[in-house]
């Protein structure tokens, strides 16, 4: 079965999410994100490292043209949207074993 | 004997001068990861789902060479992603090679007959191509998702081994795997020729799409233990004897994440090859900040429950094999006699 995938998320930081929380989601998520700022800017990329035990806690990501890393400091963001297509769901083994028993009986019924 | 004794003899002096050194944490092999880019998708590979920007990017060879010269390690292995897909893969071989660094080109060898025909590689004794091959045609075209690639990659081999290079195998077994089916791909792969095989339990990648088929420590235990009771005297492996023994069971290791420590395009990954919570910038900041009492099996980390992963744990076994006489006899004992 293909698993969940936050892909489309847009929370926003508050008492039912953290915006660490939030932070942690978009590090483990294998999409692009966008990072909204308190500014009101955002920016779009791969977010691939985040300290939170830093001095002064920080994300690191590439943008859309793979340039970077741009650091990004925790205080300064407002929340994260989940905007990339999920590359880690949708590709299941499961669906991979059904798509070659199904090549198989293809092959016998010909 | 599997591994040349001219790399027993550089990994033999280079731990012991870690021990002189009283280096409580050093390096055994790098895993240095240039591109993510993959020609294939295999169901239990968590190391390609990145958006297209990032699979696009990979380390220039002075990135990589940095690295090598900062973590100091005498092995460098260069996993991916497929190393063969990297535009200046011959060159950051050559240079390793200068270093005098015993390089295992981890490769699935789809484009290995292509890249040998083009003169990207000049056969050496510090060069090792390490062919992925999971087991018979069935399994391994099962696991690699793709129909063909087996009889490939076996082409491949014959080919590098025609022209003079070290080849090695490199196997991941999953739950299922089927012990008698695997000592036939043992005398299979001995047939080619190589010069040894390697073999590990996979680990259960949070991003990998093949969760259900990852083993467990204690079914792995059986599963290996039938594989390796009663090995044949012309099974050669390509690595510590005490961490077959682990994997059989009779021995009770804990990890080393810092064993093989890995780097690529984020940086030094942060505990291991296979979990990735963070990156640090230097190789020194891996070490000095990651807090290795959360990582490995006595620590309670469910990631690290059923992990024996051999980058974690033969760096264990090495380090165990030098650090007391039992462990030093029994890596003899089991190098003579082929037994585990």
């Amino acid at each position: 079965m293909d698993e969940t995938t936050l892909e489309g998320w847009a929370p926003e930081a508050g008492a039912a999410v953290s915006l660490a929380a939030i932070i942690d989601k978009a590090f483990d998520y294998r999409g692009n994100v966008t990072v909204v700022k308190v500014d009101g800017s955002e920016t779009v990329g791969f977010l691939f490292n985040r300290n939170p035990d830093a001095p002064e806690p920080f994300v690191q990501m590439f943008d859309l043209d793979g340039a970077g890393p741009l650091t990004i400091p925790y205080h300064t963001i407002r929340t994260i949207r989940f905007t990339g297509r999920d590359t880690a769901a949708g590709n299941s083994y499961a669906a991979w074993l059904r798509a070659k028993e199904a090549a198989k009986s293809a092959r016998r019924d010909a | 004997m599997s591994v040349p004794l001219s790399q027993m003899w550089a990994v033999s002096t280079y731990v012991i001068r870690q021990k002189l050194a009283r280096r409580k944490r050093y390096p055994l092999v790098l895993m240095l990861e240039p591109l993510f880019r993959c020609n294939l998708a295999c169901a239990g590979c968590g190391k390609i789902q990145y958006p297209a920007q990032i699979l696009k990017k990979h380390l220039t060879v002075e990135q990589c060479l940095a690295a090598v010269e900062e973590c100091g390690a005498p092995i460098v292995s260069i996993p991916g992603g497929e190393p063969l897909m990297y535009p200046d893969i011959g060159r950051l071989v050559e240079e390793l090679v200068a270093r005098r660094k015993y390089v295992y080109l981890c490769t699935n060898a789809i484009l290995l007959k292509e890249k040998l025909d083009a003169g990207l590689f000049t056969p050496s004794k510090y060069l090792s191509f390490s062919v992925h091959l999971d087991g018979l045609r069935e399994e391994h075209d099962e696991a690699v998702c793709r129909d063909g690639v087996h009889v490939q990659a076996v082409a491949a081999i014959k080919e590098a081994l025609r022209r003079g290079y070290r080849v090695t195998t490199n196997s991941t077994l999953f739950d299922g795997a089927s012990p008698l089916r695997m000592r036939e791909f043992f005398d299979e792969v001995m047939d080619l020729g190589v010069e040894g095989m390697m073999i590990s339990p996979g680990y259960g990648y949070a991003k990998a799409p093949d969760q259900e088929h990852f083993l467990r420590a204690q079914r792995a235990h059986e599963l290996f233990s039938k594989m390796l009771t009663n090995p044949k005297r012309r099974w050669r492996f390509n690595q510590s004897p005490l961490f077959l023994q682990f994997l059989m069971g009779k021995q009770d290791f804990e990890c080393t994440p810092w064993g093989n420590p890995t780097y690529n395009m984020f940086g030094w990954q942060r505990p291991c090859y296979l979990l990735q919570e963070g990156y640090a910038a230097t190789f020194k900041e891996l070490l000095e900040t990651t807090r290795w009492e959360n990582y490995g099996r006595r620590s309670g980390n469910e990631k690290c429950r059923d992990c024996m992963v051999h980058c974690g744990y033969e760096p264990t076994a090495v380090n165990h094999t030098f650090s007391t006489w039992r462990g030093f006899r029994d890596t003899v004992v089991a190098t003579v006699t082929g037994r585990f």
